[in-house]
């Protein structure tokens, strides 16, 4: 029995000492996992963008791109964030809608412009969306779903399969994990941009309302349920921190984009 | 590894036969198994069960072959929850995965390369004697029931 117990140990030592010594080959570089990962990113992204273009009329207005850039660049400014990564597109679109795509593309419908009553709440939604792209909850979504075999198929060829990950990232939710952590991501976000997170939470509690003009519109508040929860949540996260608030877009160009949209 | 072993009597035909097939059994249930590792398992297990009163030489190979598949059984498991978590949760591909991976791969082909050959021979009624789940088995299994 002695000499059983030996051998036990002898092939566990031969297990640890094969993994340990594998484990020193740098494998990732040799199949250039990083490499593949962002290039089957970047194709999806492009792919991607090239469907949603097509459903609504892409703004190229300056006073609106400059005004979502500047929100943009304050909170990836505080926060470290590379701002080139994030590609931000408007759509005229009046659902009330934001979401992420693959390779950074964020865009944001008209509509959710429109239902924002101050800078900071859409301040907010896209440090909700950005904290999605930052944790890469977009491509573990789309692997979850759909199956890394299937994404690549996608970027090689299968043009049919796209137009369901499309629908796939506009219409459908994050795991509530996923959302919470998001959520948590942005409210920091905001604190180090000097934005309070109350009005982020407030733009949540109202679409957690049942008023019929907003329901008629609303397609991110199906996609991220649970909203009250979700604004409670955020204010209980940031209770007893003390938030220097400072506006992000002043009055008069708020009001010239909200004019804009309508 | 595998030493060729004088058994306490001559099997007869049917019994090698019958000991033979639970090394084939190991074996088929390891190709369906490979994504779901507990498949190995239960099918090593059951075929164990159902001749837990055979003879000795017959319980002797099945309580071997059942042994080498629950090691396998730890370490696939393993690599696969790690390959689940790294396609719905936030872990990485990184170096110590690949290289866990290809751990696998060897422990899995030697185990492969060593069931049908003991499959081959046990058929012949040669005794196959594992080296260490060869001294557990005759640790285990009792001659008498």
């Amino acid at each position: 029995m002695k000499k059983v117990f030996l051998q036990s140990f002898l092939l566990l030592a031969l297990f640890l000492f094969c993994w340990f010594s594998l484990a020193q080959i740098n494998w990732t570089s040799i199949f250039e996992v990083e490499k593949s990962g962002q290039e089957l990113e970047e194709k999806l992204g492009e792919q991607l963008w090239e469907i949603y273009s097509r459903e609504g009329r892409e703004v190229f207005n300056d006073d609106i791109i400059q005004s979502l850039d500047t929100i943009i660049h304050t909170i990836c400014h505080a926060n470290k964030i590379d701002q080139e990564s994030i590609k931000l597109h408007v759509l005229e679109k009046d659902e009330i809608n934001a979401f992420a795509m693959p390779n950074g593309h964020l865009v944001i419908y008209t509509g959710l412009i429109k239902a924002s009553e101050n800078p900071e709440e859409l301040a907010g939604v896209i440090s909700h969306e950005i904290a999605h792209i930052e944790l890469n909850h977009v491509m573990k979504k789309l692997a979850k779903e759909m199956g890394i075999s299937m994404l690549i198929s996608i970027t090689t060829g299968n043009g049919g399969a796209i137009a369901e990950v499309a629908k796939l990232l506009s219409s459908s939710a994050f795991d509530r994990d996923q959302e919470k952590a998001a959520d948590l991501q942005a409210s920091d976000y905001l604190v180090n941009a000097k934005i309070d997170p109350k009005h982020f939470a407030d733009f949540l509690y109202r679409l957690s309302l049942d008023d019929p003009e907003i329901m008629r519109y609303i397609t991110w508040i199906s996609t991220h349920p649970n909203s009250n929860d979700r604004a409670q949540n955020i204010i209980e996260y940031q209770e007893g921190n003390l938030v220097i608030s400072e506006p992000i877009l002043d009055n008069a160009t708020w009001k010239e984009i909200k004019t804009l949209v309508q | 590894m595998i030493q060729i072993q004088t058994f306490d009597y001559k099997p007869g035909e049917h019994e090698a036969e019958k000991a033979s097939n639970s090394y084939l059994m190991s074996l088929i249930a390891l190709i369906a198994g490979l994504p779901l590792p507990i498949i190995n398992l239960l099918a090593t297990l059951i075929f164990f069960l159902g001749n837990r009163k055979g003879t000795y030489f017959v319980r002797w190979h099945c309580t071997q072959a059942l042994l080498s598949q629950f090691s396998l059984f730890f370490m696939n498991t393993a690599g696969f929850w790690w390959t689940i978590a790294i396609l719905f949760k936030d872990s990485t591909v990184n170096n110590i995965y690949i290289a866990y991976i290809f751990t696998l791969v060897i422990f899995n082909l030697t185990e492969f390369i060593a069931t049908i050959y003991s499959a081959i021979q046990v058929r012949k009624g040669v005794h196959l004697h594992w080296w260490f789940y060869g001294g557990l088995t005759s640790a285990i299994c009792k001659k008498t029931l």
